[in-house]
C-alpha cells in the first residue's frame, strides 16, 4: 500500500501565533496601566473609558482569551495535524474560527471600557458576546473533531486527551456561566442571585484556570517538549494517571474562591479537600515534563527554548502547589482578598502561560519559516528580563499581600483594631506596588523584543503555508486485534473519551452546584431584606459597570477583625435579589457590604468627586463623570419587569411607577445634598450611586428603616 | 556530658526568668509543661550519647580482642571496614527513591507507538508520587470527618464565637488593669498642651476631611464658634465623637478611636474655641455660654 499525501496547514498556525504576539503586547500594556493607577490613580488620564475598574477586566480578558486563547489555537492547529497525521478538517472553518476569534476580542476592547459587563470576573462580556464565544467554540469542536475522525493515526495521543477535555469542558462552564436575562442589547442580569450566583461564577472561574490556562498547555508541553528535546516522554502510565484525576478533582475545587463567605460549609469544606487531594495530579504534568528532560539537561543550558520550558513548568509547580495551600481556611483568612492572590496568579500566569508560550512561539516560527532564529542573544536577553521580571513582580506583592492581611487583623490590647482605618494600610503597601510595575514593565520589554525578534525572523524565512507530509492510511478497525490494556482502546475512540471526561467532569459539577442551586433552604431568607428601589437598581448598575467589585468587596467574612472594622458579618438571605452577586474577590479597598448610613450623602458626593478631599492619600480615581452625566431612566420600566420575571417580587404595574418613585427619591437626596451647600440636579448618575450606597447593609440592621 | 547539662540547665533558666516575673507563683503550669518536654528531650538526649558510647566500647573491645588474638593492624581495620562499604552510592539511593531506573536501561522501556516522532516510555509512575497522591486523599477524607462527621474542629460561625468571646475576655482583664480608662461620664476637661497636641493629630487623620483644618467647618458643622448641635459638654462631643450622629452625616468613632484619643480630641475641639479661622461656616445649633464649658 502506498502512503497518502496530504499538506499540513501552516498559515492557520502562523496566524494565530501573530495574533498571540500582538495581543499579548495589548493586553500587557493594559495590565501594567492599570498597575501603576493603583499607586498614581491620575494615571487614568482623568478618563472613565481607561480608569481602572474598567481596564482591569479588559486586562484579564485580553490576557486569558487573547495572549493565552490565541496560543492555545496555535498550539493545538499545530500539533493535532501532526499527531494525527492529517490536514485540518476544513481550512475554512479554520478561518471562520480565527477571523471569529479576533472579532470578539475586538468586541471585547471596545464594551469593556464603555463599561458594559456582567460583572462575572473571566466572564465579564455581555450576552450578545457570549453567543458569539458559544458559536466559535462549537466551530473550533467541529475542526477539532471533524480532523480527528479523517486522521491517520489509530490512537489518540496524551496531548489529544488534553485537548478534548478543555473542549467539553469550556463548553459547559461557559453555558452554565452565561445564563443571563437580557435586558437590553447590551444589558443583562444574571438569572441567578447572591450565594449562588457566586457558586456558579466560582466554579466557572476556577475551572476556566484549570480548563483554559492549565489542560490545554499541558496538551502542548506533552507535545512540543519532547520534540524540542528530542527525548521520549518519561511515563506513559504517569499520564494516564494524571490526567483523568486531575479533570476530575479539579471541577471540585471552585469553592475555595468563597471560604468564610455565607456558601454553606459542607460545600466550603468540599472545596477545600478536593484542593490538596489536586496537589499530586497537577505535579504529574510537572514531574513527567521535568523527567522527560532527563538525559537532555546538557541542551537546557545552551537551549534557551527548553530553559523557557523549564521555568515554565517550575512555575507551574509552584502555582500548582501554592493554590492548594492558599485554599487551607487559615491561610486564606490572610491571603484572600489581598495582593498575595495576584501575586499566586501571576506567577501562574506569567511563568507557566507565558513561558511556554515563548518557547512554543521561538522553537515553531523559525520551523515553519524555514530559517533559523533571528537572535539567539535577543532571546536569551529575554529569557532572563523575563525571569527577572517576574521575582520583581511576585516578590513585592507576596511581601504586601502578607503585610496587609496581617495589618488588617491586628488589634490593640485596649481591643480595638490597630489600623482601623483601611487606608493606613493601602498606603504602606504602595512602594511594593511600584516595584510590581517595575517587575511588569521588565516582562512586557521582554515580549517586545521577542516580537523584534519572531518579526525579523519571519522577514529572513519564507512561510511554508502548506507543509507536505505523508503517511499511511489507517486500515479498516476490524482487521485490528483487541488490545488488552482499556485505556489502550479508549485511546482509539475520540467520542467515548470525550463522553468519559464530560461525565467525569460533571461528577463534582452536579454534587456540588445543584444542592445549592435547587434546594431553597440552603438560603434562609430574611424578612426585613427588600428589593431595590428602582434609583438604587438603577446605582447598582453604574456601580457595575464602573467596576467597583474589582476593588472593593460586598461580604463581611465571621471574623472579629471584620465585623469591627465593617458591622456585622454577612448572611446568605441578604443577597437574595443581587443578579449578579458582588462581592468580588479583592480589597483594594475597604469592604462595602455594610456602607450604608455610615456616612452622610455630602461625604459620599465629595468623596466620589475627589476621593483626597476625605480620605487623604486615597487611590480611588475620581468619578467626576458621574457629576455630569445624566441618569438613563428610560431603561427602569425593563429592568424592573426583568427582575420581576427572575422573581424579584415588585408589586405587579410597578414598573409603570418605577420612574415615578425613582425622581421622587432622587429628589430627596438632591435636597439633602443642598443643606450642605451643594448643588447638584437630582437626575444626574451620582445621585443613583449614592442612593445604592447608602443603601447598602441597612436592612438588616433592626434599628434603623430602610433608605428612603 | 557536663556542658550537655549546662546547656540544657541554662535553657532553663531563661524560660523560667520571664514566667517568674510575670506570675506570682514560681513556676506556672506552662512552665511547668516546658521543664517536662526539657527533661524529656534531656533524658532522650541522654539515652542517644549512651548508645552511641556502648557502640564505641564495642568497638575498642573488639580491637583489644583481635590484637590479643594476633591480628595485625591492617587486618583489624580490614575487619572492622566492611560495615562501611555496603553503603550504596548516593546518586543510587537518589534514583530509587524518585523511581529512576538507569538511562541505559531506557531503550527496553520504549513503547511500540510513537506519535510524530514522540515516544513514550514504560516508566511506573514514582513511587514518592503515590505516595504524595495518597496521603493528600487521606488528609481530604480527614478533613471532612473531622469538620462535618465527628465535628472535632468548629466551622466558621462557631470559630468566630470563640474568637469574639475570646478577645472580649482579654479585653475585660486588660481594662481592668488600665488605669487611663474614660468614657462619656469620667472624661475630664483639660488644658494640658501635651493632651491638646495628641488631640490635634487624630483631629488632622480623621476629622479635618468634613470639619476643616482649623474646624472651621465644610460638610461638618464650624467647631469654634459658640453654636452646638449636640451639646458643647465635654462629655457631650465625647458622646457624639464615641457614637456618631448617623442621622447627620456624622459617623462612629468608637471602633476607630480609643477612649483616650477620643477624650484627646475633644479636649482639642474645646481648645478651638474663639479661634475664628478664616472661611468659617455659618452657626448651626443653639448658642452656649462659654463659663459652662469650664463649670462641667
Amino acid at each position: 500500500m502506498e502512503p497518502e499525501k496530504f499538506y499540513y496547514d501552516n498559515k492557520i498556525v502562523r496566524n494565530f501565533g501573530i495574533a498571540t504576539i500582538v495581543w499579548g503586547i495589548i493586553g500587557m500594556t493594559v495590565g501594567l496601566i492599570a498597575a501603576i493607577q493603583l499607586f498614581h490613580p491620575a494615571a487614568n488620564m482623568g478618563n472613565q473609558y481607561t480608569t481602572f475598574g474598567r481596564i482591569r477586566p479588559l486586562h484579564t480578558n485580553a490576557v486569558i482569551f487573547a495572549f493565552v486563547g490565541n496560543a492555545i489555537f496555535m498550539g493545538v492547529y499545530y500539533s493535532l495535524q501532526r499527531l494525527l497525521k492529517a490536514r485540518m478538517f476544513s481550512t475554512a472553518l479554520s478561518q471562520i474560527h480565527f477571523w471569529g476569534w479576533q472579532l470578539i476580542i475586538v468586541s471585547a476592547v471596545i464594551t469593556l471600557p464603555l463599561g458594559l459587563t456582567t460583572s462575572h470576573e473571566y466572564a465579564e462580556l455581555e450576552w450578545p458576546i457570549d453567543i458569539a464565544i458559544t458559536l466559535i467554540w462549537v466551530v473550533f469542536g467541529v475542526n477539532m473533531f471533524g480532523t480527528i475522525f479523517k486522521r491517520r493515526e489509530r490512537h489518540l495521543y496524551v496531548a489529544i486527551w488534553f485537548y478534548i477535555a478543555t473542549f467539553v469542558t469550556i463548553a459547559v462552564l461557559h453555558i452554565v456561566n452565561s445564563f443571563e436575562l437580557p435586558v437590553s442589547p447590551f444589558k443583562s442580569y444574571m438569572v441567578y442571585a447572591g450565594v449562588q450566583d457566586a457558586l456558579v461564577q466560582w466554579w466557572y472561574g476556577h475551572n476556566a484556570v484549570a480548563f483554559f490556562l492549565t489542560t490545554p498547555y499541558l496538551g502542548m508541553m506533552y507535545y512540543f517538549l519532547p520534540k524540542m528535546a528530542n527525548r521520549p516522554i518519561y511515563s506513559y502510565k504517569l499520564s494516564i494517571l494524571h490526567f483523568w484525576a486531575l479533570i476530575f478533582i479539579y471541577i471540585w475545587a471552585g469553592p475555595h474562591h468563597l471560604l468564610y463567605t455565607t456558601l454553606p460549609g459542607w460545600a466550603q469544606s468540599l472545596g477545600v479537600a478536593f484542593s490538596i487531594m489536586l496537589i499530586a495530579p497537577s505535579w504529574g504534568g510537572m514531574i513527567n515534563g521535568l523527567l522527560t528532560l532527563r538525559g537532555a539537561w546538557d541542551k537546557v543550558r545552551e537551549d534557551v527554548v527548553l530553559k523557557f520550558m523549564v521555568v515554565g513548568l517550575t512555575a507551574y509547580g509552584m502555582a500548582t502547589f501554592e493554590g492548594p495551600m492558599l485554599s487551607l481556611k487559615q491561610v486564606n483568612s490572610i491571603a484572600h482578598f489581598s495582593d498575595w492572590i495576584v501575586a499566586h496568579v501571576h506567577v501562574g500566569a506569567l511563568g507557566w502561560n507565558g513561558f511556554l508560550t515563548f518557547a512554543i512561539l521561538y522553537w515553531l516560527m523559525p520551523r515553519m519559516y524555514k530559517t533559523e532564529l533571528y537572535s539567539k542573544k535577543l532571546a536569551s536577553f529575554h529569557f532572563w528580563i523575563g525571569t527577572l521580571g517576574i521575582l520583581f513582580y511576585a516578590i513585592p506583592m507576596y511581601w504586601a499581600g502578607f503585610t496587609q492581611g496581617l495589618m488588617l487583623k491586628e488589634f490593640t490590647p485596649e481591643g480595638i483594631l490597630k489600623y482601623p482605618n483601611f487606608l493606613q494600610t493601602t498606603l504602606l503597601i504602595i512602594p511594593m506596588h511600584i516595584m510590581r510595575s517595575v517587575g511588569g514593565a521588565m516582562y512586557l520589554l521582554g515580549v517586545i523584543v521577542m516580537a523584534y525578534n519572531l518579526f525579523k525572523t519571519m522577514r529572513q524565512g519564507k512561510l511554508v503555508a502548506n507543509e507536505p507530509a505523508q503517511a499511511m492510511a489507517l486500515e479498516p478497525v476490524h482487521t485490528i486485534e483487541r488490545e488488552k490494556a482499556w485505556h489502550r482502546r479508549l485511546e482509539r475512540k475520540p467520542i467515548q473519551l470525550m463522553v468519559a471526561a464530560l461525565v467525569v467532569i460533571l461528577i463534582g459539577t452536579v454534587i456540588e452546584l445543584m444542592p445549592t442551586l435547587t434546594i431553597s433552604s440552603n438560603v434562609p431568607t430574611i424578612a426585613s431584606v427588600k428589593p431595590y428601589t428602582p434609583l438604587e437598581l438603577q446605582g447598582r448598575d453604574i456601580y457595575i459597570r464602573e467596576g467597583c467589585s474589582n476593588c472593593h468587596s460586598q461580604t463581611v467574612r465571621p471574623f472579629r477583625s471584620e465585623t469591627e472594622r465593617y458591622g456585622e458579618y454577612s448572611k446568605a438571605g441578604e443577597f437574595v435579589y443581587d443578579h449578579p452577586f458582588l462581592w468580588g474577590s479583592k480589597r483594594t479597598g475597604p469592604d462595602l457590604a455594610r456602607e450604608g448610613q455610615k456616612y452622610g450623602n455630602a461625604w459620599h458626593y465629595n468623596h466620589m468627586m475627589d476621593p483626597r478631599v476625605m480620605s487623604q492619600g486615597s487611590i480611588m480615581p475620581n468619578y467626576d463623570w458621574l457629576i455630569s452625566q445624566k441618569l438613563d431612566t428610560a431603561s427602569t420600566p425593563a429592568k424592573i419587569r426583568a427582575m420581576q420575571t427572575l422573581g424579584v417580587p415588585y408589586p405587579a404595574g410597578y414598573d409603570k411607577i418605577a420612574n415615578r418613585e425613582l425622581d421622587k427619591q432622587a429628589k430627596d437626596i438632591a435636597d439633602n445634598l443642598a443643606k450642605d451647600k451643594i448643588k447638584v440636579q437630582s437626575n444626574k448618575e451620582i445621585i443613583a450611586v449614592i442612593a445604592y450606597l447608602q443603601r447598602l447593609g441597612v436592612d438588616i440592621k433592626a434599628t434603623k428603616t430602610t433608605n428612603k | 556530658m557536663k556542658y550537655l547539662r549546662l546547656i540544657l540547665l541554662a535553657v532553663f533558666v531563661m524560660f523560667l526568668q520571664p514566667a517568674s516575673a510575670q506570675n506570682d507563683s514560681l513556676v506556672s503550669p506552662e512552665m511547668q509543661n516546658y521543664i517536662g518536654y526539657g527533661a524529656i528531650i534531656a533524658m532522650m538526649l541522654l539515652f542517644l550519647l549512651a548508645l552511641l558510647m556502648i557502640l564505641r566500647t564495642f568497638k575498642v573491645l573488639t580491637k583489644v580482642i583481635l590484637k590479643s588474638q594476633g591480628y595485625t593492624n591492617q587486618q583489624i581495620a580490614a575487619e572492622l571496614k566492611p560495615a562501611k562499604a555496603e553503603a550504596k552510592p548516593k546518586a543510587q539511593v537518589w534514583n530509587k527513591l524518585l523511581s529512576l531506573r538507569p538511562l541505559s536501561e531506557e531503550k527496553d522501556m520504549i513503547m511500540e507507538h510513537e506519535y510524530d516522532g514522540i515516544q513514550e516510555l514504560d516508566n511506573p509512575t514514582p513511587a514518592w508520587f503515590m505516595v504524595l497522591f495518597y496521603s493528600t486523599i487521606a488528609f481530604a477524607v480527614c478533613y471532612l470527618l473531622i469538620y462535618h462527621v465527628f465535628g472535632l474542629a468548629p466551622l466558621q460561625y462557631d470559630e468566630y464565637k470563640n474568637e469574639v468571646a475570646q478577645a472580649d475576655a482579654a479585653q475585660k482583664v486588660y481594662l481592668s488593669k488600665a488605669a487611663n480608662r474614660v468614657d462619656e461620664n469620667t472624661v475630664k476637661f483639660v488644658s494640658d498642651p501635651e493632651v491638646i497636641a495628641s488631640g490635634q493629630a487624630v483631629f488632622k487623620q480623621n476629622c479635618a476631611a468634613c470639619h476643616g483644618e482649623h474646624g472651621q467647618g465644610v460638610v461638618g458643622p464650624n467647631l469654634t464658634d459658640e453654636y452646638w448641635l449636640h451639646g458643647h459638654k465635654i462629655g457631650d462631643i465625647f458622646k457624639t465623637v464615641k457614637y456618631g450622629v448617623l442621622s447627620k452625616g456624622m459617623p462612629t468613632w468608637e471602633k476607630q478611636l480609643s477612649p483616650k484619643q477620643i477624650s484627646d480630641v475633644a479636649n482639642y475641639i474645646l481648645s478651638l474655641k474663639d479661634t475664628h479661622p478664616a472661611a468659617a461656616k455659618e452657626p448651626q445649633g443653639t448658642k452656649e455660654e462659654d463659663n459652662k464649658i469650664a463649670a462641667n
